[in-house]
């Protein structure tokens, strides 16, 4: 175990580890604009085990969506390109093998729900059409059996008549049918990783209720892996076994989701926790975190929270700090822990 | 029991809305229907419920931007569809409203000192040296520089936005602030801060709140009184304690158990099956009722006043 570090070669341990499903190491994508690179991911890396729930969190910017479209290598071209890094999933490197190895996982080993179910969904196909979609590419099934897998997976995402739904189109299904029909889309192949971005921000608390506790299910009935990017803290102490905080681009901590929530390493990790109001916890006045997150075309040097660090020191403001290890796949990034 | 500076009786506001594909003629959309609640002098008074069920529908009557169908508003004993000419004006100075969404709520290439000095001009006639000490003060109320006052808007980020906005409501020292989501379109880390600056104004400008939230965490930390609202229906109104800690209505109940909390030891959100209604054809009776909960009569003792309502209802 003493010999994972964050080195970014690929050495052999690194497939020791046999139930390591996904292995995201220095990741790095940035975007090429008139008047500045942008490093949206600057060296990510964390590990997702089989079966294991994984949470990204972090505020809007901190680069959770390149992070996964990156895995799934669909970052938006022209503009943005993966520089550096590595994304094993079991053996193989998804970054360096060939478009058409690819087609072997994207879709097929591993899926993607996108933020927003609006856009994943085209209004002029039917909703059946939609689904039956990724069985006729990457099932390669024909015929009848195509709509008995269409009925399976609608039933799977627990659609209410499913005979009746398919041929109707998503404008007539609610925010929360849309996106379970999205959710089957994912799961028609019974992908060994399912990446879910903020899959509940458009649902209403009942509605989003009901689709954590499906994904869930669907997670405990077959064993999937799944990647949570979510704000909510809500979500990520009820659905991960582990959690990764992202700030600027970078992972700062990585820890087992109670250790996340009882004894939070990183100040950033703290200070989202104790900024949140807590049901039943009366707080007379929240904590808060002064100033901003930083803009990538500005970011600080050293580490990127200093400005907003109560605990920020000299050397923080000139080095990043490097990873310090904190168990077998916990890890974070602050000067504090390396004292 | 404290002075009421606002009370809502019966209010219902039916929209017309253009018949569908699968159905022609117009149809009658129950975006408000009924409902009626107060809000005492200093308090803070919370709508929760989910998206469509006619929250936003009753700000809008209440800041004169649409005529109620039905029922009456009354500002401090002044019905509020009644106000003509300098009254009009005058309410429309002490009930002030900051949004969701600090982007669209302002223009970005206006500067900072016109967007909280519009109010003042129009409603005050205040001008020069005076305007710009007025403008000063209150952007440091809202904990920015005075110097901000000479930036555009597009130059600040989302929180700082919306501090830009809390000054323009706060410019005509308004009475009743209606908080429409004012912190859901902002950054995480962001959010503290704002709520954290909304409690001090209330205490310093002795501001009465409505305020509209679907983080349930965020409604418990802010208000006093809470109205949880399904598909148009009040269906609960209590003390914040009350609410949070014995809900009534089933409704209430599923919406609470529904929140996940940020703690792995505690047990996983409870799931309440089916979708919310339409105020198109809302259900009869209790609008919650084919969600399969029901009210538990006997368990409602002495709070059964507030719950007449929702039980008539059932
Ligand atoms: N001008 C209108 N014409 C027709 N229907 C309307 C109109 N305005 C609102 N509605 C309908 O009235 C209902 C209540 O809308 P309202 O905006 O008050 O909801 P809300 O509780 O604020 O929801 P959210 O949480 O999504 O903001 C909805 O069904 C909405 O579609
Ligand atoms: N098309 C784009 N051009 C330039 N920058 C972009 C583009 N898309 C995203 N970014 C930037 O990349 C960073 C990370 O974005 P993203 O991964 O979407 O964040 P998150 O999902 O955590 O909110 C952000 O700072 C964002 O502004
Ligand atoms: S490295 Fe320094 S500034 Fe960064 S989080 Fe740790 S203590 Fe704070
Ligand atoms: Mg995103
Ligand atoms: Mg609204």
């Amino acid at each position: 175990m003493s010999a994972r570090t964050d080195t970014v070669l690929p050495t052999p341990d690194k497939k020791a580890d046999a139930d390591i499903l996904l292995r995201v190491e220095g990741l790095k994508t940035y975007f090429f604009t008139r008047n500045a690179v942008l490093k949206a991911v600057d060296g990510v890396s964390f590990t997702v085990r089989k079966g294991e729930a994984v949470g990204l969190v972090g505020e809007s910017g901190s680069g959770k969506s390149m992070t996964c479209l990156s895995i799934m290598r669909l970052v938006p071209t022209p503009g943005a390109r993966i520089v550096g890094g590595e994304v094993w999933f079991e053996d193989a490197d998804l970054l360096a093998m060939s478009e058409q190895d690819l087609r072997g996982y994207r879709g097929r080993r591993m899926a993607m729900i996108m933020q927003d179910p609006q856009t994943s969904l085209n209004p002029v196909y039917t909703v059946g059409d939609q689904v039956s979609e990724p069985i006729r590419l990457h099932l390669k099934e024909r015929g009848e059996r195509v709509m008995a897998k269409v009925m399976e997976a609608l039933r799977a995402v627990r659609i209410p008549q499913p005979e009746v739904r398919v041929t109707q189109y998503p404008h007539q299904f609610s925010g929360g049918m849309r996106q379970r029909v999205v959710a089957a889309m994912g799961l028609t192949t019974h992908p060994e990783l399912l990446i879910a971005d903020e899959p509940t921000t458009s649902l209403d608390v009942t509605i989003q209720a009901q689709f954590v506790s499906l994904i869930k299910d669907l997670q405990r009935e077959s064993g999937t892996s799944v990647i949570w990017v979510t704000h909510d803290l809500g979500i990520v102490a009820q659905c991960c076994d582990r959690v990764n905080v992202m700030y600027a681009g970078r992972v700062v901590e990585s820890a087992e989701v109670r250790k996340i929530f009882k004894a939070p390493q990183h100040p950033y990790t703290k200070a989202l926790l104790d900024s949140v109001p807590v049901k039943g916890k009366k707080k007379k006045r929240l904590y808060q975190i002064d100033g901003q997150p930083p803009a990538l075309d500005r970011l600080p040097s050293g580490c990127p929270f200093w400005p907003r660090c109560p605990h920020a020191m000299d050397i923080c403001k000139e080095q990043y700090p490097p990873k310090t290890s904190a168990g077998v796949d916990d890890f974070v990034h602050c000067w504090l822990a390396e004292k | 029991m404290a002075d009421l500076i606002l009370e809502v009786d019966n209010l219902t506001k039916h929209y017309r809305a253009a018949g569908s594909f699968f159905a022609s003629g117009t149809r009658l959309v129950r975006a408000v229907d009924g409902v009626s609640f107060a809000i005492e002098e200093g308090s803070t008074f919370a709508l929760v419920g989910e998206s469509g069920c006619g929250k936003t529908t009753i700000t809008k009557v209440l800041l004169r931007l649409e005529e109620p169908t039905s029922g009456v508003v009354r500002f401090r004993d002044k019905v509020v569809h009644d106000l003509t000419g300098p009254d009009l004006r005058a309410y429309k100075g002490t009930v002030q409203a900051v949004f969701q969404d600090p982007y669209s709520s302002m223009n970005p290439r206006m500067r900072v000192i016109d967007i909280i000095a519009e109010p003042l001009k129009v409603h005050e006639n205040l001008g020069g040296a005076a305007l710009r000490n007025r403008v000063g003060q209150l952007l440091k109320d809202v904990g920015l520089s005075p110097t901000a006052a000479a930036l555009y808007a597009h130059q600040f980020s989302g929180g700082q936005r919306q501090r830009i906005a809390i000054a323009r409501a706060l410019a005509l020292r308004p009475k009743l602030m209606i908080l429409d989501e004012p912190v859901s379109g902002l950054d995480v880390s962001i959010r503290a801060q704002i709520l954290n600056l909304l409690v001090e104004l209330q205490k310093n400008y002795g501001l009465s709140y409505l305020l509209i939230s679907h983080d349930l965490a965020i409604v418990e930390h802010m208000s006093h009184t809470v109205g949880v609202m399904y598909v148009g229906k009040l269906v609960e109104l209590a003390s914040k304690e009350a609410l949070y800690s014995d809900p009534l209505h089933p409704y209430s109940k599923a919406l609470l158990a529904a929140v996940p909390q940020p703690d792995p030891d505690l047990p996983m959100a409870a799931t309440v099956a089916g979708e919310v209604a339409s105020p198109i054809n809302p259900p009869p009776g209790c609008r919650f009722h084919p969600r399969g909960h029901h009210l538990d009569r006997a368990a409602i003792g002495d709070r059964k006043a507030i719950y007449d309502a929702c039980i008539r209802e059932l």
